[in-house]
């Protein structure tokens, strides 16, 4: 299993869908993602995680590498998640307070904050 | 029937020792041998999960610090209601794995006995041990 990524632009937001495992292999192809996205000026990030089928701390720390990268630009990182077993690995960590975390794309489209 | 196969894998201890390239690449698939034997001591598919997570863990920290072309060993022990995984590695450094990272804090909060040891040669061996639920200490 393989890691699949697509963007699309909502508004002056960009949904980053990912798909598949995330492991210390995978992970580098988001983080290059998520750096190139930032790096063209999209500082409002909403990562789909909802058909992510693995995570691990590799994954997590390309997510705070992103999300510090766009807070340096006064963006936001936000993710859509409701499976509890990648949920779990946040909670693990204290991450579930450092992302805002949402259950579908709209919700994470409208939030504002 | 599930009763019956239960008591037949508790007797004596299986070993199965799985040798690979020290390589991300190949994580996936060990991910999915610790899955398959994870279910066979009919661990809850939440148990599987965090073993498989666990291990995950475990081996992506010693990759980092592995010598180069060198293979990753991983000895699993199903003893009837828990797993016991060792996995190891030569390393450049034979330093152990900071447990002040994120991936220690997944590894030690998923698998419950965690430990790591060095030894001369610069092997770097990480443990950790499952017991499925409901068992007794």
């Amino acid at each position: 299993m393989d890691l699949s990524l697509s963007t699309r632009t909502e508004g002056d937001r960009t949904v980053v869908t990912v798909g598949g495992e995330i492991d210390v292999y995978t992970a580098p192809k988001l983080r290059e993602q998520l750096i190139d996205l930032v790096s063209s000026g999209n500082y409002h990030l909403v990562v789909d995680m909802e058909n992510v089928d693995f995570l691990d701390s590799t994954g997590l720390g390309v997510l705070v590498g992103g999300l510090k990268r766009v807070r340096a630009h006064e963006g936001s990182l936000r993710l859509v998640c409701t499976q509890e077993r990648i949920l779990k690995i946040f909670r693990i960590t204290g991450l579930t307070k450092v992302f805002p975390i949402h259950a579908t794309v709209d919700e994470a489209l409208a939030a504002t904050d | 029937m599930a009763q019956a196969s239960a008591q037949t894998q508790a007797a004596p201890e299986d070993v199965v020792t799985i040798k690979l390239p020290a390589a991300g690449a190949y994580l996936s698939v060990l991910r999915t041998a610790t899955a398959g034997l994870a279910a066979r001591l009919d661990f809850t598919l939440d148990e599987i999960e965090d073993l498989r997570i666990a291990v995950d863990e475990a081996c992506a920290m010693l990759l980092t610090q592995a010598v180069p072309g060198a293979d990753l060993e991983c000895t699993f022990a199903l003893d009837g209601d828990s797993m016991r995984v060792a996995v190891s590695v030569l390393t450049l450094d034979g330093v152990e794995p900071s447990r002040d990272t994120f991936a220690w804090t997944v590894l030690s909060a998923l698998a419950g006995d965690v430990d790591s040891a060095a030894e001369a040669d610069n092997r770097i061996t990480i443990t950790l041990l499952k017991r499925r639920s409901g068992t007794a200490r």
